[in-house]
């Protein structure tokens, strides 16, 4: 469960303003919204890599904010990342990629490893690219291992920042079915960051609308895609003409 | 409900041009030595964390050597070139103005390797050093910054100073000390030469070392240590706070070149006064 309380952040502008929101365990959360309206900030403050201005983070009952770094470092055991930019290191090969946050936060043995990197390679279709440099893969293959990465631990808690971006439509709706079926499978608790409404809202159980900074919706997908808010209704049935 | 009553109810009154307001004036210089404070804080935070994962950080195999490599090896033309030039510019010069007073030049090679052991091969090399290993060092950590590889780092609970500064630190002080080392020996081999072809001195006359006694050593040794650990410490600081895009990046390089010279300039005069004191002059 991820539970946010008058969250405030600025960046010589105000970014978030006064966002509280709740995300229930064990639930698809997305979250849409324009471009600069702080979805991005929000999942950095999630996982305590951004401390906001005001209030407060809880994650399944713990106070993310209050946190020592040795606490957060072990915390962050529980959290799976994708970030916007896939954040693929560039001087380790895709193998070395997925595997790096098992060898970073379990001790475990390397045949296992290279098992499990192999087996999160297969399921987002790039068999064989283990020796592979992220150098020499497409946008769309960068996004893939990036997917990869972000749930080679089975983290109960999955953070998701445009998983979709860059990649065909086939792809992306492959994607978006993989990630709902390991969410379904493990039971995380998953916030997602789309551009892509169509496919993700094929996939969400709640969904949030940010805009300016603040959180102007909050409910499941279906009263989303039935809310006569214009904001919401113009941007998740993507109409030209409105108040966005 | 018109569409502007929904719009509003829904979010709310946003002022848009909430931008927080630049200080002028006497709030600005406040400003602006607040943010040196803060600025130095984090720079000592930073190397603090540096020598505690020295001690106590993961190893990772090859890492050291890499950087070695990358330190050392690829600077080396770039710093011999340098230190060959300024070895031949120094002692014309020196050997120019001390003809116009004495007519003996027989102690201007022990003056020149006094000199260059005490100070010069350490403060000049490492200035070249801070331009050429900082600015890269900069660039490196802060490319990662803005790709939020960094970012990623601190989720699989790798301290980005323990991963990516660390083995640069040590790399660092290894590599600024052998560098310098040759690089002052082939410094003195230029200047030998210029004396022989010059003023003609004898190279067995020109290599003397009755001037160079254990203080010279130690504060000579004492600089390119110190001088090792500044630049990767301050320009692994100012990758680390890469703000931005690539545009970011451009300025913490040059935050880096900047402020890594200023750091040897200072250390410089720190070193110098301690071991005047200590020695003598």
């Amino acid at each position: 469960m991820i539970e946010l309380r008058g969250i405030v952040k600025s960046f010589g502008r105000p970014v978030l303003r006064d966002i509280t929101m709740h995300v229930p365990a064990g639930c698809l959360y997305g979250l849409i919204g324009p471009g600069a309206s702080g979805k991005s900030v929000l999942l950095k403050i999630v996982t305590g890599l951004m401390r906001p201005d005001a209030g407060s983070v809880h994650i399944d009952g713990r106070d993310v904010l209050s946190m020592t770094d040795l606490e957060l470092q072990e915390f962050r055991k529980r959290i799976g990342m994708l970030f916007q930019n896939n954040a693929l290191f560039d001087f380790m090969t895709v193998a070395e990629n997925i595997a790096f946050p098992l060898r970073r936060l379990f001790d475990l043995p390397e045949p296992e490893i290279r098992e499990r990197v192999a087996e999160r390679l297969a399921c987002v279709s790039l068999p064989g690219f283990e020796g592979r440099m992220p150098s020499g893969l497409s946008g769309g293959q960068k996004k893939r291992v990036g997917v990869a990465r972000a749930t080679v631990i089975q983290a109960p808690i999955v953070l998701y920042d445009e998983p979709a971006a860059g990649l065909d439509p086939v792809t992306s709706q492959k994607i978006f079915d993989l990630l709902r079926a390991e969410q379904q499978a493990s039971g995380a608790t998953v916030l997602m960051v789309s551009s892509d409404l169509d496919r993700m809202l094929t996939v969400t159980d709640r969904v949030g609308m940010m805009y300016k900074g603040r959180l102007i919706f909050d409910g499941t997908t279906a009263e989303a895609y039935a809310s006569d808010d214009p904001f919401v209704h113009q941007f998740v049935h993507g109409i030209p003409e409105g108040p966005l | 409900m018109t569409t502007e009553q929904h719009a509003s109810s829904s979010v709310g009154n946003i002022d848009e041009d909430a931008y927080v307001k630049a200080p002028t004036g006497l709030a600005a210089l406040g400003a602006g030595a607040l943010e040196f404070v803060v600025a130095g804080r984090m720079l000592y935070s930073v190397f603090v964390k540096t020598l505690y994962y020295t001690v106590r950080g993961v190893r990772r195999p090859g890492a050291i050597a890499q950087q070695m490599y990358e330190i050392g090896n690829r600077s080396m033309v770039f710093l011999f070139v340098v230190m060959g030039f300024i070895g031949m510019i120094l002692v014309y010069q020196a050997g120019i103005q001390t003809k116009r007073v004495v007519p003996d030049l027989s102690l201007l090679g022990a003056t020149f390797l006094e000199l260059l052991v005490r100070d010069l091969a350490a403060s000049i090399g490492a200035l070249m050093l801070a331009t050429r290993v900082g600015a890269g060092i900069a660039a490196e950590i802060g490319s990662m910054v803005v790709t939020e590889q960094v970012d990623a780092l601190r989720m699989c609970a790798a301290d980005p100073v323990d991963y990516l500064l660390k083995p640069r630190f040590i790399a660092s002080i290894v590599m600024t000390t052998v560098l310098i080392t040759l690089a002052a020996g082939v410094a003195f081999g230029t200047g030998m030469w210029t004396g022989y072809a010059f003023f003609d001195i004898n190279p067995r006359t020109f290599v003397n070392m009755s001037m160079v006694d254990a203080g010279d050593l130690t504060v000579g040794l004492t600089k390119c240590i110190a001088y090792g650990a500044a630049i990767p410490v301050v320009s692994g600081y100012c990758g680390l706070t890469t703000f931005g895009g690539s545009e970011g990046v451009g300025w913490a390089t040059t935050r880096a070149v900047v402020n890594s010279s200023l750091s040897v300039i200072i250390l410089n005069f720190f070193i110098s006064g301690a071991g005047f004191l200590v020695f003598g002059g």
